[in-house]
């Protein structure tokens, strides 16, 4: 039974923008004005092509910049004005997770636990969220530098797992993975969303995306062009519609009338 | 969190396979440089008790005191075999004369040149070069490598403050680095007493303190090296300026002083003193034979005639000795005060290294700087008087140098008996004590820790400013 206080309308979502720019000092506008917001158990993808506006927008949401306007929140924190407390709530896998290749699966997982502030896990609990990610048991004392592409993705997302951020941050989490890690890979990130994350994926991974995601966010040049949410992807060919986004754009979108497509 | 990255950092350095090798090179050639320390410390004992034994055992026979000739030799020091500084280039064995100057000879790299071709492999040498290129080869992609990696993004993903991270960084990265070298100066250390140096509380002082000077001075690369990667993006850039500025700091400002400092002071040159003095005494010498003529003896008794001509002749020795001495001491007073001038200039400009400092630093402990051969001259100088006081008391007032003495020789039957060598007294050469050194090394001691501060802080605020991404 739904009630005023739960309705989609009256939850706070756990990441949000809020037209949210950046330009660089050399003048390029790499995000223009971006309002989305991610609830809890929700899984938010951003498809766009490179230069979108992808990655500024994860790396706003963690502080690595500054806006140049707006604002990028977490859990009603704003990440440029308490990056720290703002962090706290955000687990992140880099599109290509780069771990120190001296140290075994277990002792990487160990460090950036205790960089999130989790002190308590034992040698046991890694090892059960490195099975948890796919990672075979043999794997899990060797040194990363013997690890393949695939497996350091894997080591990353046990990363974030192990934090127990309410928040995630993927930037193109899918890309060094075979299909069957993918196909593991999606389940696991349903999981993670029916725990109560919220979790914002950029992707180029039009099957992934449609698979997974409850809303579906295309960029363009820095702004968001089209905002679909699951349901209106029943029976839609997400990558024409992608193609259609990215190439024409200026043509086309601008001009869309249908009520489901948000023009950023 | 500072916690968790300091041990993140020694896991990471003592796990490479890098610091492996490297502190495997480093600790052979500390240990080496304990044990080539030690031996020479060994060798030098030897030459120096056969140089004293050769010294008595030539008096041996003798029965006129005017004919001895005495020398004293600088004892060898156990540290300064560990820092041999300038030990190795003055000279050991002083002449002694009742009066006059005094020259110190024999250095040892006059009696074995090969050893001055390449030096010594000392501690000073591992310090200043190997262990500086071994911070350097840690450091130089402290940041920027891990921005290479990756993950200084994945790190600041966290809530880690960016000053706890780099303090966490450059202490970690110190204590992997420094504390795993105190293993081999320790094995070094002990074998010094196995081998025999007779290494006393001072000794173990100046050592620890040289060492010491040794870790400031490693801090100084470990921290430039990390700020210099919190300025380039690049590690490979970073390695090619931190050797540019290594360069700068070991090669070329010390040498670069050195020669600016000779060009701006002048320093009256040896010859021509050596030129003044021979022209006074050919002068004196003029005037004297020109007195010798007016020599008449108040007897005609051979023995009293030869006593007044003694007299007559150490008088006028005396008195040329005093104006040579005073010519000579105004010009050695003109020469050094150049000489002076010329090191606190040059000193001041290689101090913009932290090389120079550390290795002035490191002498000034070992008792091996500039002022050994002013130190030891001091020391045989204060001798020379004793030995003047004795000698006049064997002889009856007089004094052998640069004059010449006539001797009314009698028949075997009255040969004295042989003079009793043991009878001169010990030359003792006191080594600085601890709080002189100490107070002779304050200023570049302070000079490293001040390195290690403006490194530190330059460190510290870049990387405020870095960019994570």
């Amino acid at each position: 039974m739904t009630t005023p206080e739960n309705t989609p309308e009256t939850i706070q979502p756990m990441m949000a923008t809020r037209n949210l720019s950046k330009r660089y000092e050399d003048g390029v506008l790499a995000l223009d004005s971006l309002d989305l917001s991610v609830n809890p158990g929700q899984i938010y993808a951003m498809l766009g092509g490179n230069g979108a506006g992808k990655t500024t927008t994860i790396n706003l949401f963690l502080n690595f910049i500054d806006p140049t306007e707006g604002e990028a929140i977490v859990d009603g924190i704003i990440t440029h004005q308490e990056p720290l407390k703002a962090k706290a709530k955000i687990a992140y896998v880099s599109e290509n997770v780069m771990l120190y290749p001296n140290f075994t699966a277990l002792q990487n997982l160990d460090y950036f636990s205790h960089l999130g502030g989790k002190t308590s896990y034992s040698a046991e609990d890694y090892q059960k969220v490195l099975l948890r990610v796919g990672l075979q048991e043999e794997a899990h004392d060797k040194k990363l530098r013997s690890y393949s592409k695939g497996m350091r993705q894997k080591c990353g997302i046990a990363i974030a797992i192990l934090k127990d951020a309410p928040a995630i941050l993927l930037d193109e989490p899918t890309s060094g993975l075979d299909p069957k890690a993918g196909m593991e890979f999606i389940n696991l990130l349903q999981d993670l969303r029916d725990e109560g994350k919220a979790i914002l994926m950029s992707t180029h991974d039009i099957f992934r995306a449609k698979q997974v995601a409850d809303i579906v966010g295309i960029m363009n040049a820095g702004k968001l062009v089209a905002e679909k949410q699951r349901e209106e992807l029943v029976g839609e060919d997400l990558e024409k519609l992608y193609v259609e986004y990215m190439t024409g754009y200026m043509d086309t979108a601008v001009q869309a009338t249908d009520a489901s497509v948000t023009v950023g | 969190m500072l916690r968790t990255i300091i041990e993140k950092e020694l896991r990471d350095i003592i796990g490479s396979t890098k610091f492996a090798v490297t502190f495997g090179v480093c600790a052979l050639l500390i240990i080496l440089a304990f044990y080539v320390g030690a031996r020479n410390y060994q060798v030098s004992r030897v030459q120096h008790d056969a140089a004293v034994a050769e010294n008595l055992r030539q008096m041996e026979g003798i029965t006129d005191w005017m004919m001895v000739e005495h020398h004293v030799f600088m004892p060898p020091n156990p540290v300064s075999s560990l820092v041999t500084g300038i030990s190795n280039d003055i000279g050991r064995n002083v002449e002694i004369h009742g009066r006059g100057e005094l020259t110190a000879e024999d250095s040892r790299f006059n009696d074995d040149p090969i050893f001055a071709v390449f030096r010594f492999l000392d501690l000073d040498f591992i310090f200043q070069v190997i262990l500086s290129l071994f911070a350097i080869l840690f450091a130089y992609n402290a940041i920027n490598g891990e921005k290479e990696q990756g993950t200084l993004r994945l790190a600041f993903a966290n809530s880690i403050p960016k000053d706890t991270f780099i303090l966490g960084k450059l202490i970690g990265s110190f204590l992997a680095l420094a504390l795993p070298l105190l293993i081999p100066i320790l094995l070094g250390s002990l074998l010094l007493p196995l081998m025999g140096i007779p290494m006393d509380g001072n000794d173990w002082q100046k050592l620890a303190l040289i060492i010491l000077a040794g870790f400031l001075y490693f801090g100084v690369f470990l921290t430039l090296s990390t700020w210099v990667s919190t300025l380039t993006h690049r590690s490979a850039n970073s390695f090619l300026l931190m050797l540019i500025l290594w360069m700068f700091a070991v090669l070329i400002i010390p040498r670069t002083a050195v020669l600016l400092a000779g060009r701006a002071v002048d320093v009256l040159p040896v010859d021509e003193i050596a030129t003044q003095k021979s022209r006074l005494m050919s002068q004196l010498w003029e005037e004297d034979r020109k007195t010798m003529k007016d020599f008449k003896p108040s007897t005609e008794d051979v023995q009293k005639v030869l006593d007044e001509f003694n007299r007559f002749m150490q008088d006028q020795a005396e008195e040329r000795q005093k104006k040579m001495q005073a010519l000579s001491g105004k010009l050695y007073e003109q020469r050094r005060n150049g000489q002076l001038q010329q090191q606190q200039l040059s000193f001041w400009l290689a101090r913009l290294s932290p090389t120079a400092a550390f290795s002035l630093a490191s002498m000034n402990l070992a008792g091996t700087s500039l002022s050994l051969k002013e130190h030891y001259m001091d020391a045989v100088k204060s001798y020379q008087q004793t030995y003047s006081n004795f000698f006049k008391e064997k002889t009856g007032g007089m004094l052998k140098s640069g004059g010449f003495i006539m001797r009314r020789m009698g028949g075997e039957e009255n040969q004295p008996p042989p003079i009793d060598p043991t009878e001169i007294p010990a030359f003792e050469y006191r080594r600085p004590t601890i709080g002189a050194s100490l107070g002779a090394a304050m200023g570049d001691l302070g000079l490293l820790t001040l390195f290690n501060l403006i490194f530190f802080a330059g460190a510290f605020v870049s990387f405020l400013k870095y960019d994570v991404r």
